[in-house]
C-alpha cells in the first residue's frame, strides 16, 4: 500500500515538473515574445539576437511550441532574416526614456527594415504614425551611410518614434539577404550600432 | 557509525524514487512540447482559417497596434492561401513586377515552413507553383509529355492541409495600397488541369 502510494506520489510530482519545464520554456516566451522561450539556435550578434533555423524545416519542438501559442508566422529563410534587439551596443537595456541611434553597418540585402515594438511584439500608438522604416525611405549621408534616431521626442532626419510610456524592442529584418544561406558567421561589426544618447 | 549506515540506507532508498521523478518529469516535458503544435487552438493555421476560406487569396488586415500577429513587420502586406490538398492540387500564379518585393512562404499544418523564396526566383516576371501531395505528384508526372521538361515548379506538401503566405514590401508608407494591389494579383486555387 505504501508502495503504491510512493509510485503515485512520484507519477504526480514528475508530472507537475515537466508541466512546469513546458509552461517555463513555451507560456514564458508567449507571455514576453520572440526569442524569450526560443532555447536553442540563436545568432548573437553584438546587440542583436536572431533565430534563422525557425524558418526552415528544421525548426526546432520549443520554437514549433511557441509559435503554436503565439500564432506567430516567421520568416522562411529564404524570405529573409529577423532579429531583435533588447539591449544597446553597451548592453544595457533599452529604455523609452534615452534617446539612441542606429547607424553603421547593414548586412548586404535588397531590402532592410527596422521597426519598434513593445516587447510583446504588438505596435504601440505614436503621434508620427511611423513605426519603422524601410531601406528605401531613409534619408541618407554623403557616402550612403544612415542614422535612424529612435526617441520618444521629436528629432530631425530619420525619426523614429517609440511611446514614452511603454518598453520598446527593435526589429531588424534582412528581406532577399546572401546571409540566409550562412547565419551563423555574422559578426557584430557587420550589423547596425544601437548607441545610447541623452535620458529624460 | 551506525548512524552512517543509515542515512546510508535512507539515501538508496530514495535514489531510485528521485531518478524515476526526473524521467517521468523529463517525459512529460517533451511529449508536452511536441504535442504543443497539435493542441494549441490558437495557433498560425487557426488565424487564417477564420480569414479566409480555402484555394482563394485574402489580404491580411494591415498590422497595426492593435491588429496583426506579434512581430509582423508593419512595412509589408500580406495575404493569405489556405489550401486543401484532398480536394486536388494547388495552383500559384503570379506576375511580378520587377524588383519590388515579395516573399512567399509555404507553411504546414502545424507550423512548419516547409518552402519559402522570393520573387527573384520568378522566371521572366513569372511565377508557376503545383503544390502537390506525393501520391498527386505521381499522377501528375505520369501525364506529363516525354519530350519535354515541365514549366512549372512542383512542391510537395507535408501535410494536405496548410496555407501560403505572401508578403509585400511598401518600400514607402503611401505605397502600401500598392503592395496589397500586388499581392491580390496573385492567383492561387485548384489547380484546373489536374486530373487526380
Amino acid at each position: 500500500m505504501l508502495h503504491l502510494l510512493k509510485i503515485l506520489l512520484t507519477a504526480v510530482a514528475g508530472l507537475w515538473l515537466g508541466l512546469e519545464a513546458t509552461y517555463y520554456a513555451v507560456e514564458r516566451g508567449a507571455d514576453q515574445g520572440f526569442g524569450t522561450g526560443l532555447i536553442f539556435g540563436a545568432v548573437h550578434a553584438g546587440p542583436w539576437s536572431g533565430w534563422p533555423k525557425t524558418g526552415t524545416r528544421e525548426a526546432d519542438p520549443y520554437a514549433r511550441a511557441l509559435f503554436a501559442r503565439t500564432s506567430e508566422t516567421p520568416l522562411g529563410v529564404t524570405e529573409g532574416l529577423s532579429f531583435i534587439a533588447r539591449e544597446d551596443s553597451s548592453g544595457a537595456a533599452l529604455t523609452s526614456a534615452c534617446d539612441y541611434v542606429v547607424a553603421k553597418a547593414i548586412p548586404a540585402a535588397r531590402f532592410w527594415t527596422l521597426s519598434a515594438m513593445g516587447p510583446d511584439g504588438k505596435l504601440f500608438p505614436t503621434t508620427s504614425q511611423r513605426h519603422g522604416f524601410t531601406s528605401s525611405e531613409l534619408l541618407r549621408s554623403a557616402d550612403g551611410g544612415f542614422e535612424i534616431r529612435v526617441s520618444a521626442l521629436a528629432r530631425p532626419g530619420n525619426w523614429l518614434e517609440v511611446n514614452e510610456s511603454q518598453p520598446f524592442v527593435l526589429m531588424l529584418r534582412l528581406y532577399d539577404t546572401a546571409l540566409s544561406a550562412n547565419a551563423f558567421a555574422v559578426t557584430a561589426s557587420a550589423m547596425p550600432s544601437i548607441v545610447r544618447e541623452r535620458c529624460r | 557509525m551506525k548512524r552512517d549506515v543509515w542515512t546510508g540506507d535512507l539515501a538508496f532508498a530514495t535514489l531510485p524514487w528521485i531518478a524515476g521523478w526526473l524521467i517521468i518529469a523529463g517525459l512529460v516535458h517533451m511529449a508536452s512540447i511536441f504535442a504543443m503544435p497539435r493542441l494549441a487552438g490558437k495557433d498560425a493555421f487557426a488565424r487564417m482559417s477564420a480569414l479566409a476560406q480555402p484555394h482563394q487569396v485574402v489580404l491580411l488586415p494591415a498590422t497595426t497596434a492593435q491588429v496583426g500577429a506579434p512581430f509582423d513587420d508593419p512595412a509589408l502586406a500580406q495575404g493569405v492561401c489556405r489550401y486543401d490538398l484532398s480536394q486536388g492540387p494547388l495552383r500559384l500564379r503570379a506576375t511580378l513586377a520587377p524588383d519590388a518585393l515579395m516573399l512567399f512562404s509555404f507553411h504546414a499544418r502545424h507550423g512548419q515552413i516547409f518552402y519559402s523564396m522570393t520573387d527573384r526566383s520568378a522566371t521572366r516576371g513569372k511565377l508557376d507553383v503545383l503544390l502537390v501531395t506525393r501520391q498527386q505528384l505521381d499522377a501528375v508526372e505520369a501525364n506529363d509529355p516525354e519530350d519535354e521538361l515541365p514549366q512549372d515548379l512542383r512542391i510537395i506538401a507535408p501535410t494536405p492541409e496548410g496555407f501560403l503566405l505572401f508578403r509585400a514590401l511598401a518600400e514607402f508608407p503611401g505605397e502600401m495600397a500598392e503592395a496589397e494591389a500586388r499581392i491580390q494579383s496573385i492567383a492561387c486555387g485548384l489547380d484546373r488541369d489536374a486530373r487526380s
